[in-house]
């Protein structure tokens, strides 16, 4: 029985295999002419892997489904995901069981460990962000160019900006705690405060974001971590997490199960302070009678980690074509200015304003962030850590916090 | 019906049962390199949440099963025969049909620390300004997780034994047991529980499975680190590199199950034996007022706690602003309904579509199935449909997912209703093998002898006639359609977003008033279903007559 099974996947394996040689004739070639794609494009569906878990990113992105739907003739299904490494791992097994075409996602929403680990594996399609109209206007930065420290290479294109930031209102709380050390005795002092747990994104970061201000070596961070001592590089973390986690909401037992969700436990006094990933958040959830007019955002004084998020084909995709028109439409100013209005989504922009026409720039100067939001010049940003430290991170975490 | 017609409903329905078992086996033991390398065993064993999500779901499942039990003994005995008994079994169905996790987001708006109960009460009686920190929800015990279960299984359990009730003529054997002078709860213990317990047992097992297993109701209700067991597995089948390891988790989980299994067998030995020795004491007992009291406010609590759960997730979905301790919002709003109709069409279709398709392809196969069985043409398999009720649904689905992958099969829309029909034929198949071998034959044969042929008679007399049964087991299909959460994820490739869908994965982060909407718009569907399955069948006898 086992044996006639083995042999059925192995058959149905070579037919997978074999289709691989049957390749379409007119398929999307990076480089080609921009009127090609465009031609190409038409009438195509492309499914967009992203994050599904923020009714405002989702609303964006209909907006832009729209868009493109009478603009370009392209069709944006928004595939809505828990976390993008369920897609890297579909994209892997689908690699080693040979389905190199057709695949079942043209466009997603990756960086960090995700971009390395597709990188990594070959997952990509290929050096196609370069190669877009609108990537002349992108911003020339480093967090642009290298994603978590590993090379971007043109294998996925710039979405928007983030940065850590934390929330709370300003009824409630006068001075917020600033640092690793006044977060110790805000708590301490029954403060009201929670991170979600890794391997949640958010809690990871602030966990990156605690190691960062607390350990003593910071270039051991830029570099892979399995080139550096990580029991001595992050001792300092654990023993302040130790005595941190205990006047934690929930006693370091429970955890918020996401960022959103300190954002809502602030507006019901559950929280004192919320963490989030995009400094114009406030601005529009006070908006939408999410948050009291009292909110108000900041950093920690010496900044807090800040990153660029992508969006790549992978190599399998169908509607490569589509997947292209979709990531130069998501750097179009038109598009970015959207984004960045907390109205609709409030994500810093990739682009450099001064590259952009009048009614672009005066497009970007409208947008009013109100006095909620992270105010524009305040809060450095802090590099991400090498992409290896996320999972080796979340690891040591895990081991000692898992009850 | 030929005996081909059967043969193919039962190789549909047992063939992914088998398949989902070698799906779990095979990349476990590292025997499917493509898509899954390595020995899982050795890194489960190693990982440090493995042993803390076991604990978890078995003391949640354990728990929660047990309290169900008693709760529904204890309502027999206390409830039986009087008014709340008539009003439980008159408004527990509909709370059935409502999904599991529909329910759990209603649940948590009502018991958080910051939730209804505690803004009813603040800050006058409780003195509170701000939400009290002596709970957490989820709270890291698992009882949060363990309360849901508990009110929406015994529900489960109480329906399944007031159907049995009338097939042990309960009445007559109260009638005796009183004339006897045994006071009522012995009644129940002495002459009644020993018949009904062996008729339950089934239910309680898929019960005990679902509550040991469970995904979408653990994710909302349950701790997250670590989390339960089953959850544990789905954060691992969705790593990239993992699926051995969350495959050696799915076929240790199902052989935890098939050991729990083992330890009822055994407990229930132990506890028929002491009630024989019990039972020959010919100990009378007295009445205990206050006992019934206790056990009717139990299980009305539990109702009113379901009843204020829902109606919550409509106060929700039509909140502008609601801060605590406000015990109502003080903005309303219809934009979160009105606004966002073009947003929830979509999911909205996708469910309903999928849940149609599945429950006409539930009933022809039931019908086709039990006109085989009534004319001898299939053996009666009872026990058999469970089946796929009794193995956890992780294992299952992760085996489906694995076969799928390799097949090119996983993000089709056939091959979601397909998993959906596994898991709602076989309510379909039990509810409707009732009525059908009830059914006189004599009306077959009326017609028969009227010159009607085996189709005519089928489609003019058995089915018209059994119309109502048809019509419940078909809302019953929807039901469970319009719940199945892990199928349409694992399978679904993310191509088709379903309300159960979009409310689990996007509960930890959009708007609280947003998931009501979509909470209170899953739990509709059935609802409405229910109420069509009561009124069509008398549409359909007046057109008729």
């Amino acid at each position: 029985m086992n044996l006639n099974l083995t042999q059925h996947f192995c058959a149905l394996t070579m037919i997978s295999t074999a289709t691989l040689f049957s390749i379409n004739a007119s398929a999307q070639q990076i480089g080609q002419p921009w009127a090609e794609t465009l031609e190409q494009a038409k009438g195509q569906t492309v499914y967009f892997n992203a994050w599904g878990g923020s009714d405002r990113i989702n609303g964006y992105l209909s907006w832009a489904g729209k868009h493109l739907e009478s603009e370009y003739g392209v069709t944006l299904e928004h595939v809505k995901i828990g976390d993008i490494a369920e897609v890297v791992s579909q994209l892997e097994a689908a690699k080693a069981v040979g389905r190199n075409k057709d695949g079942n996602v043209d466009l997603m929403w990756v960086n960090g460990e995700n971009f390395a680990n597709m990188k990594h594996n070959e997952l990509t399609w290929g050096s196609f962000a370069n190669t877009l109209p609108n990537a002349g206007l992108l911003q020339k930065s480093a967090s642009i160019t290298m994603d978590f420290s590993v090379p971007v290479e043109g294998l996925e294109s710039p979405w928007g900006g983030a940065q850590l930031v934390f929330i709370y209102d300003s009824e409630v709380l006068e001075t917020p705690p600033a640092s690793a050390a006044e977060l110790l005795e805000f708590v301490k002092a029954d403060g009201r405060f929670a991170y979600p747990a890794p391997p949640v994104f958010h809690g990871t970061t602030m966990v990156k974001q605690l190691l960062h201000e607390l350990t003593d070596d910071k270039t051991a961070l830029t570099k892979p971590v399995d080139q550096v001592d990580f029991d001595t590089v992050t001792a300092p973390l654990w023993s302040y997490l130790d005595e941190l986690h205990p006047h934690l909401w929930g006693k370091g037992k429970s955890w918020p199960a996401s960022a959103e969700n300190t954002r809502q436990m602030v507006d019901d006094g559950e929280l004192d302070i919320a963490l989030s990933f995009n400094p114009n958040e406030a601005s529009a959830a006070v908006r939408n009678g999410q948050l009291p007019d009292s909110t108000r955002t900041y950093t920690f004084t010496e900044g807090t980690i800040g990153n660029t998020h992508f969006v790549t084909i992978p190599f399998n995709a169908k509607a490569k074509a589509g997947a292209m028109v979709v990531a130069n439409f998501f750097i179009s100013a038109e598009a970015q200015a959207r984004k960045a209005n907390p109205e609709y989504w409030g994500d810093p922009t990739v682009l450099d304003i001064s590259l952009l026409d009048d009614e672009a720039k005066a497009q970007f100067a409208s947008i009013d962030l109100g006095p909620w939001a992270l105010p524009i010049g305040s809060g450095k940003t802090l590099p991400e850590p090498h992409a290896s430290w996320a999972e080796a991170l979340e690891q040591a975490w895990l081991k000692r916090y898992s009850n | 019906m030929t005996r081909l017609t059967g043969a193919v409903i039962a190789l549909a329905f047992f063939t992914p049962l088998v398949f989902g078992i070698l799906g779990s086996v095979i990349p476990a033991f590292g025997l499917m390199p493509q898509i899954a390398a390595g020995n899982g065993f050795a890194e489960l064993f190693a990982d440090p949440r493995f042993l803390p999500s076991i604990w978890l779901s078995l003391k949640t499942g354990i728990i929660a099963t047990v309290i169900a039990l008693l709760l529904t003994i204890a309502t027999l005995v206390c409830a039986h025969g009087t008014r709340l008994w008539k009003f439980l079994i008159a408004s527990l169905p509909p709370l059935l049909a409502v999904p599991h996790a529909a329910l759990a987001v209603g649940l948590i708006f009502l018991i958080a620390p910051s939730g209804w109960l505690v803004r009813l009460i603040s800050p006058g009686l409780s003195g509170w300004s701000r939400p009290p920190t002596d709970w957490v929800i989820p709270d890291s015990g698992g009882w949060s997780l363990i309360l849901g279960l508990v009110i929406k299984e015994t529900p489960f359990l109480l329906l399944t034994a007031a159907a049995q009730l009338s097939t042990i003529k309960v009445d007559a054997a109260l009638r005796i047991g009183r004339t006897l002078g045994y006071a009522p709860a012995r009644c129940w213990s002495r002459l009644i529980l020993p018949l009904l317990y062996p008729r339950l047992r089934l239910t309680l097992l898929i019960v005990l499975a679902f509550n040991l297993s469970v995904v979408d109701v653990a994710i909302l209700l349950g701790p997250g680190n670590p989390p339960t067991f089953s959850v544990f597995l789905l954060s691992l089948v969705n790593d990239p590199g993992s699926r051995s390891v969350a495959s050696a988790g799915a076929l240790l989980l199902a052989l935890g199950v098939g050991l729990v299994y083992c330890c009822v067998f055994l407990i229930e030995r132990v506890i028929a034996s002491v009630a024989e020795s019990r039972r020959e004491s010919g100990h009378r007992g007295t009445a205990m007022k206050t006992f019934r009291t206790f056990g009717q406010s139990v299980i009305a609590s539990i109702q009113i706690i379901s009843i204020a759960s829902l109606v919550l997730l409509l106060v929700w979905s039509f909140t502008h602003r609601w801060r605590f301790p406000h015990s109502l919002p003080t903005e309303w709003t219809l934009n979160h309904w009105n606004g966002r109709s073009a947003e929830f069409a979509s999911p909205l279709l996708t469910t309903l579509g999928i849940a149609v398709v599945t429950l006409l392809l539930a009933i022809a196969a039931a019908v086709a199935w039990l006109e085989c069985e009534r004319r001898m043409r299939v053996p009666r398999i009872d026990w058999l449909w469970y089946v796929p009720l009794l193995i956890p649904q992780v294992t299952l689905l992760f085996g489906w997912q694995a076969i799928a992958l390799l097949t090119g099969a996983d993000g089709k829309w056939l091959t979601v209703v397909y998993s959906h029909w596994v898991y709602a034929l076989p309510y379909v198949v039990l509810l409707l093998a009732v009525a059908w071998r009830e059914l006189d034959p004599n009306w077959n044969n009326a017609a028969a002898v009227l010159g009607a042929g085996y189709w005519k008679v089928l489609f003019k007399v058995r089915i018209p006639l059994l119309i109502k049964p048809i019509c419940q087991a078909a809302a019953v299909a929807l039901a469970v359609s319009v719940a199945q959460y892990l199928p349409t994820l694992l399978l679904g490739a993310g191509r088709h977003q379903t309300l159960a869908i979009e409310l689990v994965t996007s509960f930890s982060g959009v708007d609280r008033r947003i998931i009501a909407t979509l909470a209170a718009l899953q739990s509709l569907l059935p609802l409405l279903a229910f109420c069509a399955a009561l009124w069509m069948p008398r549409m359909i006898n007046r057109h008729a007559a």
